[in-house]
């Protein structure tokens, strides 16, 4: 955040949020769409509300910052009653995210993003600042920002909906189905974007989906509702694959339990192979030797350059010469990062048809190589199976 | 005996079967020739004033139509309920056939300017409420969801996001209700009003030229407001004509 005006939205922070027997009834109906729901998401945390169509999940969220007003109870954010408040004002201290995105059609991306800093009366210059900041943060070219919603993909403008709604530094964010229109790569992609945000910006989240892999994959708890807005489980997603409070939640989770456990895993929980590396101008004899040790699971060497980043696989052809040539005969195929989620590295070999990938850092420097083999092991492994797996520790707490 | 329409014919023929330039040029004689090219050279300054007139009365019913019909729209959209008896309403006044309505005004607003401009922006409300409404209704519900969301109240929403967005439709609106209001002006003379009118319902019907100079006008006229509409909407919508990438 730029300093200057000393508003309490530039203390970077969030809120806890409490449901107190939040019950709605909509004009006209027999019943009420959520029913002295009762719930506490801690600040800081995701809280995934999942359930059926018509368990009344958005309406649920929505009463948060009264886009559905609330009939009787209460919703406390920071402890403060949402119902004391002009909504227009709590909204902006709320971040807002939309399946269907709603990015204003007429501003540029730059102005799209600060829409709420100028309600909020912040200085052009300020918000111009905050504007670019986001766009880095979220991964957006710079030169975006001039450009309107309609010149961008459905993915890039879903993550300027996400930075719209960051951008006055909400105590809360309520994420409707934000990714559910995004083609099913780009929405993996996004999902680990703003899971890797989330562990930089620490915001209460309320995030409302009707996928459950979507609701393991994201939570740090999840809310199972059903009719009514009844809260069949609330807890972390590992009790909940583990320990389904009743037939409802089972049959919602699913019977993949086992390999649903592998959304709850990053590649870095596993133990990787190590890729017998070689490097440009080495001599092939070398890394034949290398090829040859015991430990070595890979029949290829991992052509790498100077910063140790991966460049492509070295063919048997590739090593007739005396030295390594500088470009490897086979693609890289996919790339795995660190931090990815096992069940997304499983699903990006399986679509690229590899047998394994190698997996890289933060900076693109190799790691080692993970191999359809080593989940399969894994997952036949009692370990998958017990209950006090270490891996289910999710890395961003 | 005193109906409006006899004051009227009487009024009129006072007013526009005036004598027109008198000089015998040879082309004027010859009936079957279309344009007398001496004569327009000699009388093109005759229009100055007629056309200055016609503009001024367009202009202000122009203004004055879109003012009423926006606010009319204004309403509408805050309450539904009013919307279908006001397009009925400036419906109904969209059917009256303009002389007549020229006429039933007589007796109130009498000869002159005022009347014309009554009608004539009478005639724009239809077309520049009904766009109007269609324009704020085509606004995306989720563009208004996520608006309401982030904190905007409802007149910021209607300022900031809605009437934008509805821009090419309200000039849409604009555009045809500009350019009926040019065409019909030209009957303002019916009532004394001057304008084109009074050099294209000249005493001499069957002498063209005359005619055809009002018209060409006209047609400059109607083409360079048009021009002057799609210039506004090309400089207040830059993001329409983007293309998606």
């Amino acid at each position: 955040m730029p300093s200057g005006e000393s508003d309490a939205q530039s203390q970077s922070g969030a809120s806890s949020v409490r449901y107190e027997e939040t019950t709605k009834l909509y004009p006209g109906a027999s019943e009420p769409a959520v029913d002295h729901l009762s719930l506490e998401v801690p600040a800081g945390e995701i809280c995934v509300l999942v359930g059926p169509s018509g368990c009344g999940k958005t309406t649920a969220m929505r009463m948060v910052n009264r886009t559905v007003e609330i009939t009787s109870g209460d919703v406390l954010v920071g402890e403060r009653s949402v119902r004391e408040r002009e909504p227009a004002q709590l909204r902006r201290e709320i971040g807002y995210v939309i399946q269907q995105i709603g990015l204003f059609p007429h501003r540029t991306i730059s102005e799209n993003i600060g829409a709420v800093p100028q309600l909020l009366g912040w200085k052009k210059e300020r918000i111009r600042q905050r504007s670019s900041e986001l766009l880095a943060l979220i991964g957006l070219d710079p030169e975006l920002g001039d450009r309107y919603p309609a010149q961008l993909s459905g993915g890039q403008q879903q993550r300027v909906g996400v930075a719209r709604a960051l951008a006055a530094d909400p105590l809360v964010m309520l994420m409707d189905e934000p990714f559910g229109a995004i083609d099913p790569i780009n929405r993996e992609r996004l999902q680990n974007e703003f899971l890797r945000l989330q562990a930089e910006i620490q915001k209460t989240v309320l995030f409302v989906t009707h996928d459950i892999d979507e609701a393991i994959k994201m939570g740090d708890r999840i809310a199972v509702m059903r009719e009514g807005g009844r809260v069949e489980q609330y807890a972390t997603p590992a009790e909940l694959l583990m320990a389904p409070a009743n037939e409802f939640v089972e049959d919602f989770v699913g019977s993949d339990r086992a390999l649903k456990r592998l959304a709850l895993m990053r590649v870095s929980d596993i133990n990787l192979w190590e890729a017998p590396l070689a490097h440009v101008g080495q001599a092939t004899a070398e890394v034949r030797t290398k090829l040859a040790a015991p430990n070595v699971e890979i029949p290829y060497p991992l052509l790498v350059d100077s910063e140790r980043r991966p460049l492509g696989w070295l063919s048997e052809r590739d090593l007739d010469g005396e030295t390594v040539p500088s470009r490897a005969d086979s693609p890289l195929g996919p790339v795995l990062d660190r931090d990815d989620v096992m069940r997304d590295a499983l699903a990006d070999l399986l679509q690229g048809e590899s047998q394994y990938a190698p997996v890289v850092d933060h900076q693109g420097r190799i790691d080692g190589v993970l191999s359809v083999e080593i989940i399969s092991e894994f997952l036949a492994s009692p370990d998958a199976k017990s209950d006090e797996h270490p891996a289910v520790e999710r890395p961003h707490g | 005996m005193a109906s409006p329409f006899l004051i009227a014919a009487g009024e009129v023929g006072g007013d526009f079967f005036h004598e027109r330039s008198s000089g015998t040029l040879p082309c004027q004689a010859k009936e079957t020739q279309l344009f007398c090219w001496d004569w327009a050279r000699e009388n093109i300054d005759r229009y100055g004033t007629p056309t200055v007139q016609h503009l001024e009365i367009v202009v202000l019913s122009i203004v004055i139509g879109f003012t009423i019909a926006f606010a009319l729209a204004l309403l509408a959209h805050r309450r539904h309920r009013l919307q279908s008896p006001m397009l009925v309403a400036t419906g109904v006044l969209y059917t009256v056939p303009s002389i007549a309505f020229f006429f039933l005004l007589l007796p109130v607003t009498g000869f002159g300017r005022d009347t014309a401009i009554i009608v004539l922006s009478a005639y724009t409300l239809q077309i520049i409420y009904r766009n109007t409404i269609l324009g704020l209704a085509n606004v995306p519900e989720s563009t208004k969801d996520a608006a309401r969301g982030l904190g905007f109240t409802d007149r910021q929403i209607l300022w900031k996001v809605e009437l934008p967005l509805a821009i090419p439709e309200i000039i849409a609106g604009l555009r045809v209700a500009t350019a009926s209001t040019i065409a019909i002006a030209t009957l303002v003379v019916l009532i004394s009003a001057g304008g084109l009118g009074t050099e294209m319902y000249g005493s001499n019907f069957n002498f063209p030229t005359a005619i055809l100079i009002a018209v060409a006008i006209i047609g400059l006229m109607v083409l360079a407001f048009d021009l002057l509409l799609l210039t506004v909407q090309r400089l207040t919508t830059p993001w329409r004509k983007v293309r998606p990438q």
